[in-house]
């Protein structure tokens, strides 16, 4: 099922090359919705008995003489567990001249006409309409589909193999068969790919032999009749194997000659596209592509499949998808230029009964019903003191003071939490702390810090809706502070392909910066796309005294890659030009960036509304539905597409409000969820069915430590910037790296700002393990004069007391009964009661608990 | 130069498929085989490194980095038209500059190379292609020689594999931290950052016990750490938090090893020898390299050179005569001469070389400017042949004239004597494969073959 277009602001249409690669989720899948109703729908019910039996495809059309079509019958049981009951279902079409049916559940035409298929399963009967057209017509040859189907299907044209960037072997082919067109030119014409190059380089040999077609390199390598490093691809007297002969004994054509030139394809559908299976269990796939002629074609049998978790389930050549342990892993269906996803999950299919569980808004439905169908269950609510802290350490990046961890936990109010969220919400320190966060992907740096930085402080501070502050940032001109984007994360002044790159990561979740150079090398974008994009950016310039940036209209500019933006492997000159290869008139140039930012923040554009929830979903889950959560792309699909969607369309509804999104989040019980697991989701890394823990960040960590400690050592400031210190309540969360020397921030990781678009690296290492143990900030911090601990040994509090004072300001808890005595033993055999607290404040902020987010 | 372009990501092991190099070049025809130059190329280097094995291989390496950028015609490739005069060494026909006498004696113990061609001209960019054999780009952060080695050599006798002494310029704020850091492939591979070894209050930071802290201090609060954390242990298991056990317990261990106790401690080395590595940054940079290697550290940035000394924009002449020069002729030789008489030597590889060369015309400030085009660099040890000279400049040492040779080719020249797989990539957060021996237009390097 397809969305309608999506339109632009001036009614520019995405090209369906786009479309495929981006909007996957929007071809609503069918088969999800459908299950939503069982959680939606009433009580729970403990019956493994088959519910209901159907027929897929539900109608079934056969276009042209020998078509087949695979089916399935399925049952669904009360739990909404879906098994395939082909094999012991009793079928029977209604008229066998028009069409015949196969032991192995295969439908084949026969004669024109309508029949009827029925099943019979157990007490459940079903059936399904099947109709034969064109039975005397035999489909007309089309490389495309006949010799690049071969291709993709046997794996030649993958990413791995002659579909890499500059091929295998000097063999190159276009990525899983997107350009047929210079497919064709490598196979019948010869020569060898160079990148940057629109020649041929090496011997231009024709890979076919017209005259000899059985010695054609095309057949002799993958048969393995010469060497071939890949090995057999190609068994000798398969179908596949003699269809690639046929074609050169034929000639080797583009296509039949027929008047209108034979179909292409325009897009496959996999069902299921969210499914379970039984462990141990299998089910098949069934795979359908939709031709350019309106026809449908079973392509169960001819396209690639590949498991992206092999441990969890493999998949046959034929689509069998064979489950091996609990889990979940997304099957990617190839087929020329075109790709499907399935994602399936293997449960445990003992769980018989499970609870009913009442979502309280529209995560929460989603969220609820695919751990239903995965048959996890969620952890319990969190407690109050894991629900403290986390919020707390979420939304201002800072803990809960001793004394707000009190009241909190002992304050009975039914409507504490949401509250407590609204509070945190229109808090200054909650801006302070989303200032921090954007800072990493807006990429503050000393050189744009001054007022760049207040501009995203007061913009997040104003709540400032998101479309807007993108349009701002993208568009900017002259001296406003978003402008300080223009400076080299490497000294001087952005290229046009860099700062392109770096906006379309940011804004539309995209990565296209392997198209700089070739077509992207895993995505069916190219060259063109990228260079049309970075055009945009070409008349952007700078008066160097001043600093001031802007689109020259005549196109002056001081940049090396300037307003003439040069097409590397054309050389000619590129015109800004949108995704769908339309340019810009002539009236709209002399602002491109203002015509690029009203494009991305367009309502509907589908990647704008999206790129930004799912970052900030990956803020309050520690992933992202899409992970790295900017690299959107066809074969890295989201988690909960479908989720993400209606976060997106939700968050475009409610005008970009950035408050309003997280509050959704805030206030779900999928983000309350405690974070100690129970049988069923102990493995759960990405179905949120409990809290997973995070490390905090290098600063969030030093702040946190410097607030239990209350110690007060300022922040020194780098001698080339004026040397000296940072004002006292200076946090961390407030530094900018480069001016602001911490071997502490050096050690737990600070963001890589000379990247574009700066991804923290948050791999625990063996310096971070040295530094807990003998470094400054767990030591020096310790007792220091004015500190929590000083006071508190100097005021005279029982040892009991202090424990609790330390437990509440670290961990937003009281110590359990057996903690209480146990260090009440260990400070017992301590030197002296100084020392053995210090060694209790150290083995708190050492600690897991206290150096985690949970 | 004809050079392999990269290949997309690195091949499959193909049980099916083993070719043996024997069989290549009796085909005669690579395309035939189809059979691309860079498939050759690694096969080809897997012949070598069967032939290889057996011979001893060298474990560590020390960079001694002439920041700033030392003049190739005053140094190792001397031209007439430099102030000073090319004097003969222990190997004939090799000269050097007269400025470095010790070492013209001791020619049979290093080697160099004439004919560097690199890119980016100024000191943050030509650092970080130094380091990185990459130009710096917002895409990427490229993990630095250091930090491969490290990956790839792995910890020896509990020593940190990548250390840098000391910090040539502290803070980031001129972006060099970067060209020495592991970029991409993770933070866990950055060097560990010593003091300048020469100040009287020396420290190491967070490998040794700071003086408040005796052993059982350490161990006192580790049974309180285990009381806290009992009970968060008990419910949450995860790999990354096994991994940081390990990594705990291994601190542990160092920090109660005499050897990493003593190898960062001068004052175990006599004050003679002191003396002869010289009393400056450099000289006890370089000696704490020395005792690093030993200890089993893989690579030392010896960077005592620090706020471009090397970087002689006017002044050139007497800056060489009167401190560079003598400082490097005095270290370099004694740090040759001591790796030599411990046998440390045929294990240890030394590389000496700033950022880029330096103008062969003078400015108008008596100085040499930024010159990357064509510069000399020093190897020594490790295994490779000592008293040669590889690839020439022309007459003003202007250009390459013979033989050029990228940074990538010198990596490639250390990965072999380490005995690392010069042909490997690493594969960026955008998938995109990347030589660790990196040359020019992305290609892959090759050992300076005339060196072994």
């Amino acid at each position: 099922m397809q969305t309608s277009d999506f339109t632009s602001h001036n009614g520019r249409t995405l090209s369906s090359v786009v479309r495929s690669a981006l909007l996957t989720v929007a071809q609503l899948p069918m088969a999800y919705l459908m299950l939503l109703a069982p959680i939606l729908a009433g009580p729970a019910s403990t019956s493994s008995e088959s519910q209901s039996l159907r027929i897929v495809p539900a109608e079934i059309e056969l276009w042209g003489s020998g078509a087949s079509q695979r089916i399935l019958v399925l049952a669904t049981d009360a739990q909404g567990l879906e098994k395939d009951v082909t094999a012991d279902s009793l079928l029977h079409i209604s008229d066998s001249h028009l069409a015949q049916l196969s032991g192995d559940g295969r439908l084949s035409a026969i004669a024109n006409g309508r029949s009827t298929l029925r099943a019979k399963h157990g007490a459940h009967v079903t059936s399904a309409t099947v109709t034969t057209h064109d039975t005397a017509i035999t489909r007309p040859f089309s490389f495309p589909l006949d010799v690049v189907g071969v291709l993709t299907r046997q794996g030649c044209n993958r990413s791995d193999c002659h579909g890499g960037v500059t091929g295998r072997g000097g063999f190159k082919l276009s990525l899983n068969g997107v350009s047929p067109r210079d497919d064709y030119r490598w196979i019948v014409e010869g020569g060898v790919y160079q990148v940057l190059s629109p020649e041929a380089a090496g011997p231009i040999e024709p890979r076919v032999d017209l005259d000899d077609f059985e010695e054609s390199l095309i057949v002799l390598k993958p048969t393995l009749s010469i060497p071939h490093e890949g090995g057999e691809r190609l068994a000798p007297h398969t179908e596949e194997h003699a269809a690639l002969l046929a074609w050169i004994a034929d000639g080797a054509p583009y296509a039949s000659e027929v008047e209108s030139g034979p179909p292409t394809l325009q897009r496959i559908e996999v069902f299921p596209q969210l499914g379970v299976i039984p462990q141990n269990g299998s089910r098949r796939l069934l795979v359908t592509a939709h031709l350019t002629n309106g026809q449908r074609v079973d392509f169960s049998e001819r396209v690639r499949y590949e498991s992206d978790n092999p441990d969890v389930l493999t998949v046959t050549e034929d689509g069998v998808v064979v489950a091996h342990k609990l889990g979940e892993a997304v099957v990617s269906v190839q087929a020329p230029g075109h790709r499907a996803v399935a994602r399936l999950g293997v449960v445990d299919s003992s769980l018989t009964s499970y609870p009913n569980l009442a979502p309280r808004n529209l995560i929460d439905e989603h969220i609820f019903s695919k751990l239903q169908r995965l048959r996890i269950l969620p952890s319990e609510k969190s407690s109050d003191h894991e629900f403290l802290r986390r919020v707390c350490l979420d939304l201002t990046g800072t803990l809960p003071p001793a004394q707000g961890a009190r009241e909190f936990l002992a304050n009975s109010d039914p409507n504490k939490r949401d509250e407590l969220i609204e509070v945190l919400l229109n808090s200054p320190e909650h801006v302070n702390y989303l200032t921090f966060r954007f800072s990493d992907f807006y990429r503050v740096t000393y050189r744009n810090v001054l007022n760049y930085k207040v501009w995203i402080r007061e913009s997040l501070a104003s709540n400032k809706p998101y479309d807007e502050m993108a349009r701002e940032y993208i568009a900017a001109q002259g001296n406003v502070p978003p402008t300080r984007q223009f400076y080299r994360p490497n000294g001087g002044l952005m290229y046009p392909k860099e700062k392109m790159a770096e906006d379309v990561r940011l804004f539309l979740g995209v990565r296209m910066d392997c198209a700089e150079c070739h077509d992207h090398p895993f995505e069916p974008w190219n060259q063109d796309q990228f260079w049309g994009l970075a055009a945009f950016y070409g008349r952007t310039t700078r008066i160097q005294k001043h600093g001031l940036f802007f689109e020259d209209p005549a196109g002056n500019t001081l940049n090396p890659e300037g307003a003439r933006v040069m097409h590397p492997r054309r050389g000619v000159e590129v015109q800004p030009t949108f995704f769908d290869g339309t340019p810009l008139t002539d009236a709209e140039r002399t602002e491109p960036r203002m015509q690029l930012a009203k494009w991305v923040t367009a309502p509907g554009n589908p990647y704008f509304a999206r790129a930004i929830v799912n970052r900030i979903w990956s803020y309050f889950f520690v992933r992202g539905f899409v992970e790295p959560v900017d690299d959107f792309r066809d074969s890295n699909p989201p988690t909960h597409p479908l989720l993400l969607e209606a976060l997106a369309r939700n968050f475009e509804e409610n005008g970009y409000d950035l408050k309003h999104l997280m509050r959704l989040i805030l206030q779900s019980k999928t983000y309350q969820l405690s974070g100690i697991p129970n049988e069923t989701n102990v493995d759960d890394e990405i179905n949120y069915s409990r809290a997973r823990p995070r490390r905090l960040d290098a600063e969030v960590l030093l702040d946190a430590i410097t607030r239990v400690t209350d110690s007060d050592d300022p922040f020194k400031v780098h001698d080339y910037v004026g040397g000296g210190v940072e004002p006292a309540d200076t946090l961390a969360i407030d530094l900018t790296a480069e001016v602001s020397p911490s071997q502490f921030l050096d050690v737990f990781g600070r963001p890589p700002f000379r990247e574009a678009v700066p991804v923290r690296d948050r791999s625990v290492t063996l310096g971070q393990a040295l530094h807990t143990l003998v470094g400054a900030a767990f030591n020096d911090k310790l007792l220091g004069k004015e500190g929590r601990l000083r006071r508190l040994l100097d005021s005279g509090v029982s040892d009991t007391d202090l424990i609790t004072e330390f437990y509440l300001a670290a961990l937003s808890r009281f110590p359990t009964r057996e903690e209480l005595s146990a260090i009440l033993n260990l400070l017992q055999s301590s030197s002296t009661r100084e020392e053995g607290f210090e060694n209790l404040v150290w083995a708190l902020i050492a600690s897991r608990e206290f150096t985690y987010n949970h | 130069m004809k050079r392999a372009a990269l290949n997309s990501p690195p091949p499959v092991e193909n049980s099916k498929q083993v070719i043996a190099r024997r069989d290549i070049l009796r085909a005669g025809s690579l395309s035939l085989l189809g059979l691309g130059l860079p498939d050759y190329l690694r096969l080809s280097a897997q012949s070598v490194e069967k032939e290889n094995a057996g011979k001893k291989k060298a474990q560590s390496c020390i960079l001694l980095f002439l920041e700033g950028g030392p003049s190739q015609i005053d140094t190792w490739d001397p031209k007439p038209h430099s102030s000073f005069k090319p004097i003969s060494t222990a190997v004939p026909d090799i000269q050097i500059s007269e400025l470095f006498p010790r070492l013209a004696a001791r020619a049979n113990n290093f080697s160099i190379l004439r004919s560097l061609h690199t890119e980016e001209n100024n000191h943050p960019q030509g650092t970080h292609y130094a380091m990185t054999a990459h130009r710096p780009s917002p895409r990427t952060t490229f993990p630095s020689l250091g930090s491969i080695v490290a990956k790839e050599k792995g910890i020896r006798n509990e020593m940190p594999p990548y250390v840098m002494v000391p910090l040539h310029w502290e803070g980031d704020f001129f972006s060099y931290v970067d060209a020495f850091n592991a970029g991409f492939i993770g933070s866990q591979y950055n060097p560990v950052i010593l003091p300048d070894p020469s100040l009287a209050n020396f420290e190491v930071p967070d490998l040794s016990l700071p003086k408040s802290l005796s052993v059982e201090n350490i161990n006192d609060r580790l049974s309180f750490l285990s009381v806290v954390d009992r009970h968060y242990r008990q419910r949450e298991k995860r790999a990354e938090f096994a991994q940081m056990d390990r990594f705990t317990k291994q601190a542990m261990t160092m920090l109660l090893s005499p050897t990493v106790k003593e190898a960062f401690d001068l004052s175990q080395e006599l004050e003679a020898t002191k003396d002869a590595y010289g009393r400056t940054r450099v000289g006890q940079s370089v000696l704490m390299a020395r005792r690093l290697v030993e200890a089993g550290c893989r690579f030392v940035t010896a960077s005592g050179y620090t706020h471009s000394q090397w970087d002689t924009h006017g002044d050139h002449d007497s800056r060489l005569r009167s401190v560079l020069a003598p400082t490097l002729d005095q270290t370099l030789s004694v740090l040759l001469d001591d790796l030599d008489q411990r046998g440390l030597l045929e294990t240890t590889m030394v590389l000496v070389m700033g950022e880029f060369g330096r103008t062969p015309h003078m400015n108008a400030l008596n100085g040499r400017d930024h010159y990357p085009d064509c510069w000399s660099l020093l190897l020594a040890g490790g295994g490779i042949e000592g008293g040669r000279v590889v690839g020439a400049s022309d007459a003003q040492g202007a250009q390459v004239a013979d033989r050029l040779i990228s940074m990538g080719d010198v990596y490639a020249t250390i990965y072999r004597a380490l005995g690392i797989d010069w042909t490997k990539t690493y594969t960026n957060p955008f998938g995109r494969p990347f030589y660790i021996a990196n040359s020019l237009d992305d290609t892959m390097g090759q050992p300076v073959d005339e060196l072994f």
